[in-house]
């Protein structure tokens, strides 16, 4: 028998006037380190990093589900609406948590539209955080999928929305963690990788944002997968050259979901990046 | 490249939880690899036949058209990345999908799983 380390509760934050009731995760002390997980996924995702004595002896890791994602519900009446994330609203998201947490000036790590999310927050509030680690993070990739297949009364959304972003998995990623990744897309919400998709792969606004960073005062440490077609090396690269000051890691055995699909593979390079952040 | 396509009628068969994927399946796909047509027809999940083209009266509902070097490439068992996945082919120009995409992406996994069968690991990495 093992009892792991992490313990859930919730929050409850008024974001743009409405009332969220939000789940977040954390283990350790220290350093707050805040962990944003991908599109059409939940905190989950962070598990592993979550349970590491070692990263957890000196770090606060804290991992939160967004509105409609994960143990986080929808907000009152959603039932007659579309969901469809926006920047602002992530952004405005992810302040209120940090703010209602008493977290102060934590480094933000972000996977995917995380990691966007992430590299957003440098270039509009980075005097809230202490650091960014932008993971899978580019400035912006048009889809090269339909997300309206992801959200239709004559299929599963899940299921096909797992089974696209298979794709972006390494092979060298454990079996079970590759399955135990697709089950959190499988379980997605109706609509949800959908409304979460719409942003990401529509919002091109950080672009002209990037050169705005100033990694002086907060550092940008980008980390990529080789295996990831949706955020590929040459779009991380793209986007770490357009921050002056920024540095990039490529992982070359691990795809668009590093910490969940490989934790082992992707552990020293968390590790790296956290060694690269501000002490607290 | 025939005998490799027949092989997965057999294979298939020996994946239960493939075939159980595949239950509401029943069309025929074509795959192209360097210009030659493989039309491999299924029904409920099962593999029932693979018919060399060429043929302008086989209707298909969706179509792969790639080459011998990248299914090979494909099929190894822990692939290089672009060549891991169907998609990952087609994004970096060594395939090309055709024809009804949303059957494909009903159907992702099930497709993915037939078409991986032939790597070491059978499908598992798909």
């Amino acid at each position: 028998m093992s009892i792991e380390p992490i313990v859930g509760r919730y929050v409850n934050v008024t974001i743009n006037g409405v009332q969220q009731r939000i789940y977040f995760e954390e283990a350790g002390q220290g350093r707050p380190v805040l962990c944003l997980h991908t599109a059409g996924a939940d905190t989950r995702q962070w598990r592993h990093l979550l349970s590491d004595a070692e990263v957890t002896k000196t770090n606060r890791l804290i991992a939160f589900d967004m509105p409609w994602h994960g143990k986080s519900l929808p907000p009152e009446g959603f039932e007659t609406q579309e969901y469809l994330l926006t920047t602002e609203a992530y952004v405005d998201t992810v302040l209120a948590v940090a703010q209602a947490l008493g977290l102060d000036r934590p480094v933000l790590a972000g996977c995917s539209m995380g990691g966007r999310i992430a590299l957003q927050l440098a270039a509009l509030h980075a005097d809230r955080f202490s650091g960014f680690i932008a993971i899978e993070a580019s400035d912006f990739q048009p889809a090269w999928y339909d997300i309206d297949w992801f959200h239709r009364p004559d299929a599963h959304g899940g299921e096909m929305g797992a089974a696209l972003v298979s794709a972006n998995i390494s092979p060298h990623a454990p079996n079970a963690e590759r399955w135990n990744t697709l089950w959190m897309f499988m379980q997605s919400g109706p609509g949800v990788f959908r409304g979460d998709l719409s942003f990401y792969t529509r919002d091109d606004s950080l672009i002209a944002r990037l050169p705005r960073i100033d990694t002086a005062a907060t550092p940008v440490h980008i980390i990529v997968g080789a295996y990831d077609l949706t955020c590929t090396p040459e779009d991380a690269k793209r986007t770490a050259d357009a921050i002056p000051g920024a540095t990039l890691a490529v992982m070359e055995e691990l795809g668009h979901f590093p910490m969940s699909e490989h934790p082992a593979g992707f552990r020293p390079f968390f590790v790296d990046a956290l060694d690269k952040m501000p002490a607290a | 490249m025939l005998q490799t396509f027949r092989n997965l009628q057999q294979a298939l068969d020996d994946k239960p939880h493939i075939l159980h994927l595949g239950r509401l399946f029943s069309e025929t796909v074509l795959i192209e690899v360097d210009g030659a047509e493989y039309y491999l027809l299924f029904e409920k999940g099962h593999l029932v036949s693979v018919t060399e083209g060429p043929s302008r009266k086989t209707p298909w509902r969706f179509a792969l058209r790639t080459d011998a070097d990248a299914l090979a490439r494909f099929w190894k068992d822990l692939p290089e990345p672009g060549f891991h996945d169907v998609f990952g082919l087609v994004k970096t120009g060594r395939g090309r999908i055709d024809g009804d995409i949303l059957s494909l992406v009903k159907n992702l996994r099930f497709f993915k799983e037939v078409l991986a069968l032939p790597r070491a690991t059978q499908g598992e990495g798909q």
